[in-house]
């Protein structure tokens, strides 16, 4: 097809954009309805959740960030400024890679062989007492590590660095997925709730009050010894219940953008109340939208470690929580198992935290970053 | 005949708050006859851009409501209209630019993107269609090279574009009434002339009505075809241009003719009205303007003025006739 004919179809269906959604919404939807009816199973339920974030990222995330060039250009050479956001940002990447291609180098993380249990990382040695059959008695034994685990193994002999990995793919699910739930849903009730005022107002943020002042742990332990541990629930329960401060600052950023004169000339020219939020409220937060939500992923993250760390988390996959948890009974001997997962999180969350710090500081005009 | 598109009749939008009632607007009528350009002068504070606000049916409730009056557009009373019809007439039929397009445009999305926006919002056309037409706006208002200034920002713009952008917006959807509330506050003085052209043409080769409100005189004797002078929420005179300007009546109206340079008389110091606009929660008795009036009688401050015309369209509300 020639160009200017994409340009004419392009225009037929409102803009490019909708020209990418639609078929890709069309395809997205038939292979959902070939699994349920037809063929079973092509893709588990929530590889069809990410495939259908992953089209609302392309055309919501990239298209404009394409389109944005310079803008984002800009705001590019300002955190660049910032050695340490850039170096968060490089670990982000880097754990984003990890967790997508490293599950097709490691062996499988669940996999226990108990002839190979607690073996050190590499460039390590520990000297165990071993019980010998033959003579009776018990003999030192020096293991070493070796690079057929990287990283060593655990007390069940499975490979660390495939646990390292799977649990990096388990904490940026739950970091990225419940951080979305948690943001939109803030965003949207702040939003509302700041320009409509009122009545409305007072009930949001009274509710907003209510679900802040719930023990916000206790509850997620309490849910989830009810319903049994998944990880789709857990981020849910997360994303759920995490949206109270985002709706906090939202609606305070709202009420001062809303008596703009902008406002008022788009009611006065005839846009309706839902187009002035969708439309002029929203694309004014975005940047602290952006800022709120990378500095709430590490508390997510957190969150659920911790949930893991004590035994309520998701058993059939590995998270960092878990192999901590896994690695603090033996702690004397396999350091190692314990201190891997804790090093990657407190790195994971420092580097949110500096990414953050770094785009709240270079979308803020006052700062002379 | 002259057909009348717009007509106001004894408006009162009151403003309830915890001070007390604020008469904002208190019994404004005039009529804007189809295709001409009629001129709401006044003071800061005067309720030239409630009145406006109100024809849009745009005043925050609460505190503010209108408590009376009608307002006839096209023989529907917009005081009763809902709100759904209120908002297709808005944009469409009666659109509305402001004093300062810095902040009356949104910052986060280019020209062209805001222009495009509002043609969608009440026509069906496609996107292509509402490009073209938003890029044959800017270049209807005067703005060079249309096509690169609609993948501007705003704060790309300067003060005169920006304002264009903003009346080329305001005319997207061809209103057949524009009210424009002081569009020529915030520029310098050469812009002022530049976008006071641009009303001229626009309203000779569309024949579109406007409803212009500025408090300066100068502007007034430029564009207008009818002029009320508003004060302290009431109308003090209204006249035709011509007729207001060389024959005022109210001491109001010829202090405000007064306060304007003269560029044939040298070195004389200006004169100016003293004192301010009075509170309008507790506003004096009798005329509202006798405290700053220079002729004020004893009745001045019992009575309110009654309606006087001094010929045919010019009527003043004052004792002293």
């Amino acid at each position: 097809m020639t160009k200017k004919g994409i340009k004419r179809l392009a225009g037929k269906v409102g803009g490019i954009k909708n020209l990418i959604l639609i078929p890709l919404a069309a395809l997205w939807l038939l292979t959902l309805l070939l699994d349920i009816f037809v063929v079973e199973k092509i893709f588990d339920p929530l590889g069809y959740l990410y495939i259908a974030i992953g089209i609302v990222a392309l055309l919501y995330v990239v298209w404009p960030l394409y389109t944005g060039r310079r803008l984002v250009q800009y705001y590019w050479q300002r955190v660049k400024r910032n050695r340490l956001a850039v170096a968060g940002l490089a670990f982000i990447l880097f754990l984003i890679l990890l967790a997508l291609i490293g599950p097709l180098f490691t062996p499988d993380p669940t996999a226990a062989n108990f002839e190979e249990k607690n073996m050190p990382p590499v460039g390590f040695s520990i000297e165990e007492s071993v019980y010998k059959a033959e003579t009776g008695q018990f003999i030192t034994k020096t293991t070493s590590g070796s690079w057929e685990h990287p990283l060593g193994t655990d007390d069940k002999g499975r490979d660390l660095l495939a646990m390292i990995i799977s649990g990096a793919g388990v904490s940026l699910q739950v970091g990225l997925l419940a951080t979305g739930i948690a943001v939109a849903l803030g965003t949207l009730i702040g939003v509302v709730s700041a320009y409509l005022g009122g009545k409305v107002d007072n009930i949001l943020m009274r509710l907003t009050d209510i679900m802040m002042t719930f023990p916000f742990f206790l509850l997620l332990v309490f849910i989830i010894f009810i319903f049994g541990p998944s990880l789709a629930f857990i981020v849910l329960v997360i994303g759920l219940t995490g949206w109270t401060g985002t709706a906090r600052l939202i609606r305070s950023e709202t009420l001062s953008l809303r008596t703009r004169e902008f406002i008022l000339a788009a009611k006065a020219l005839g846009a309706s109340d839902g187009r002035i939020v969708l439309a002029h409220l929203i694309p004014n937060v975005v940047s602290l939208i952006v800022v709120i939500a990378t500095l709430s992923i590490p508390g997510v993250i957190l969150a659920e470690a911790a949930l893991s760390f004590i035994g309520l988390g998701d058993p059939s996959v590995t998270s960092w929580g878990m192999i901590l948890r896994a690695g603090q009974q033996s702690l004397d001997i396999t350091w190692w198992v314990a201190v891997m997962p804790g090093v990657m999180l407190f790195l994971t969350v420092l580097a949110f935290n500096f990414v953050g710090d770094g785009l709240r500081d270079a979308f803020d005009p006052r700062s002379s970053v | 005949m002259k057909e009348v598109i717009l007509s106001v009749k004894d408006l009162k939008t009151y403003f309830f708050t915890k001070r007390g009632v604020v008469r904002a607007v208190d019994g404004v009528s005039f009529d804007l006859v189809k295709g001409e350009c009629l001129c709401l002068v006044g003071e800061s504070g005067c309720g030239k851009t409630v009145t406006a606000l109100s024809i849009l049916g745009l005043i925050d409730s609460p505190p503010g409501r209108i408590v009376g009056g009608e307002i006839f557009y096209d023989s529907t009373d917009l005081t009763k209209s809902s709100a759904e019809r209120l908002r297709h007439i808005r944009g469409k039929e009666i659109a509305m630019i402001f004093q300062d397009a810095q902040s009356a445009l949104n910052p986060v999305f280019t020209i062209g993107d805001q222009i495009e926006e509002q043609i969608k919002l009440h026509l069906k056309v496609s996107q292509r269609r509402a490009k073209n037409r938003a890029i044959n706006l800017l270049k209807e208002v005067g703005i060079p090279s249309p096509e690169e200034v609609a993948s501007y920002y705003p704060h790309q713009l300067s003060g005169g574009m920006r304002q264009r952008a903003m009346i080329a917006m305001g005319l997207s959807c061809d209103p057949q009434l524009l009210i424009a509330d002081e569009p020529t506050t915030a520029v310098d003085v050469t812009i002022k002339a530049q976008i006071i052209d641009i009303f001229r043409r626009l309203k000779e080769s569309r024949k579109m009505s406007l409803l212009f409100i500025t408090h300066e005189l100068g502007i007034v004797s430029e564009i207008g075809d009818e002029i009320v002078v508003m004060y302290a929420g009431k109308v003090a005179e209204t006249a035709p241009a011509a007729e207001l300007l060389k024959n005022p009546k109210h001491p109001y109206t010829s202090g405000l003719i007064k306060c304007l340079p003269d560029i044939t008389k040298e070195k004389e110091r200006l004169e100016s009205i003293p004192g301010t606009v009075p509170s309008l929660i507790d506003p004096p008795g009798g005329c509202l303007f006798h405290p700053r009036c220079k002729r004020a009688m004893a009745i001045c401050r019992k009575e309110e003025p009654p309606p006087v015309v001094i010929s045919r369209g010019h009527t003043v509300f004052c004792h002293l006739y």
